[in-house]
């Protein structure tokens, strides 16, 4: 089981960070306490990673050959991409991390399905589009309802309140889904795990982190979710779980920051106001060039190190 | 379904109609005595009057105080909690001139000459129909209903109207023979009483941009 800990810890870390695009808004608005939203998230995790996560597995293990060795450096080094883009200040896409290290190893065995790998990175230039799309759409559909609804203030309060909690518990779900294949695919691919195995161990590993460390995360994300209105916050979530479902029906890992993201700039567009500074959006963007590279980098180093022998003279 | 997660929210609606009621207690109780001190100066029952209309103030003070506990502790989503503490706010600024009114009266021992009474009536009559439209107003941006607009037009009229009176008023009591210090004492009396409905059209605008605000 050892060689499962570096799936685990991309899993927790992917737990720890994205629980926010989830729940963010609704616990730093105080409208949900943290340990109730924290226990919906991990539950609809595991629910998505179990019931949806297959999808995801099967491209991701199809993307290159490899063994368990190699499995074990694919996720160690996606880990330390986003680690390493995590302490430059760089937002990083799990999803992208496993992948370029995927690459990188495909790279070495001279074993790449090109065909997939077409279709993933389609997907990840199709995640903030299709946000921005679903915000849209979502903003208007939902927007023209809301107005037409004779309820009080009170009851459009526990309405929004109620489709914030729902909403995020749906984006879990979709989290979950999309998102196992990035902690456990790879040991499918090296033969250690049978699918429905690495969905359960995925899902549960992407929990513990929600459960355990997402907390400050959900804070911070949650503050700059929440100058948005309420509705606006509800319609972000919603545009972000159904954009993340929609790749994991495609059996594409996305991510779901640049989904989220993509559906704040959505708001901005109906709004039309600015709601994501210029030098956060070069951020973006620089971590979302830079990570896929990084994580291939990385993960020819490691392999390449651990297969350095002394050769006496 | 989800009635179980919101108890808090359906607590803050009963106490935030409470609030009005005693609000429009206040007004009731500040008008009697307005009307005793009127017609028969200061005696026993405007002083009765005027406790009581401090008493309601009073309570009205301990519902917004209750109101805002349940705030911070998590009714309602924040831009709700923001926009009805700040509301409330605005609103609590009538109880509190009603009682400097009957305070200034009560302390001075303010006689309100009688070439003058006609035009206080109308003002304090005209003032408290804008408040109670201020009432209203307010339960319908609860219920979310139609008609805000509508009384918000009402109640600028009023306010443009009780300016009219306020001025012609001031101009009667500084064209009287009355002592100067008399003459001063009423125009703090009828400043504070045009201040009613001035704040009134302000609650007023404040309820229908927060109509305007929750549309999507």
């Amino acid at each position: 089981m050892l060689p499962l800990l570096g799936g685990v810890f991309l899993g927790w870390s992917l737990g720890a960070n994205d629980a926010a695009n989830c729940f963010g808004s609704a616990v730093a608005s105080r409208m949900v306490k943290f340990r109730t939203a924290a226990a919906l998230c991990a539950l609809f995790v595991v629910v998505g990673a179990v019931l949806q996560g297959r999808a995801g597995i099967e491209t991701l293990k199809e993307l290159t050959g490899v063994n368990l060795e190699q499995a074990v450096v694919i996720t160690v080094a996606a880990a330390l991409t986003v680690s390493i883009m995590t302490i430059t200040g760089l937002p990083a896409s799990t999803s992208q991390a496993a992948v370029g290290a995927i690459l990188g190893i495909g790279f070495f065995n001279q074993d790449l399905n090109l065909a997939g790998l077409g279709k993933v990175v389609a997907c990840w230039f199709g995640t903030p589009v299709g946000a921005v799309l679903a915000a849209l759409a979502l903003h208007q559909l939902l927007g023209a309802v809301y107005n037409r609804l004779p309820i009080t203030l009170f009851q459009s309060d526990m309405l929004l309140r109620a489709g914030l909690i729902t909403a995020g518990a749906y984006a879990s779900y979709a989290l979950g889904a999309n998102n196992v294949a990035n902690a456990t695919a790879v040991f499918v691919g090296a033969e250690m795990l049978s699918v429905s195995a690495a969905a359960l161990i995925g899902g549960l590993s992407i929990a513990f982190g929600v459960l355990t460390y997402s907390r400050g995360v959900m804070e911070t994300v949650g503050r700059k979710l929440v100058r948005l209105d309420p509705f606006s916050a509800l319609v972000v979530v919603l545009a972000g779980g159904v954009t993340v479902h929609f790749y994991t029906l495609m059996g594409v890992p996305v991510s779901t920051s640049q989904a989220v993201i993509g559906a704040v700039l959505g708001i901005g567009i109906i709004k039309g106001v600015q709601t994501i500074r210029r030098a956060t959006l070069y951020g973006i963007l620089a971590g979302w060039f830079l990570t896929p590279p990084v994580a291939c980098f990385i993960a020819m180093c490691i392999y390449f190190a651990m297969h350095l022998q002394y050769v006496p003279r | 379904m989800f009635n179980f997660l919101f108890k808090k929210e359906k607590q803050l609606e009963s106490l935030i109609y409470q609030y009005l009621d005693h609000f429009g207690q206040t007004r009731e109780h500040f008008l009697k005595a307005m009307d005793t001190c009127l017609n028969e100066g200061i005696c026993g029952e405007f002083v009765f009057l005027t406790d009581q209309t401090h008493k309601f103030e009073s309570k009205a003070d301990e519902i917004r105080d209750e109101i805002n506990y349940m705030m911070y502790s998590r009714a309602l989503i924040p831009e709700s909690r923001e926009d009805i503490m700040s509301l409330i706010e605005q609103v609590e600024v009538i109880p509190r001139i009603f009682e400097l009114i009957l305070h200034i009266i009560r302390t001075q021992k303010l006689k309100i000459p009688e070439f003058v009474v006609l035009e206080v009536k109308d003002l304090l009559r005209i003032s408290a129909e804008s408040c109670e439209l201020v009432s209203k107003q307010i339960d319908l941006l609860l219920r979310n209903r139609q008609g805000i607009r509508v009384l918000l037009a009402t109640i600028d009229g009023n306010e443009s109207h009780c300016d009219h009176i306020e001025r012609s008023l001031m101009t009667k009591i500084f064209d009287s023979d009355l002592e100067i210090v008399h003459k001063l004492q009423l125009k703090e009396l009828i400043v504070a009483m045009g201040e009613i409905s001035d704040q009134a059209d302000r609650v007023s605008r404040r309820v229908n941009i927060l109509t305007l605000k929750r549309r999507v």
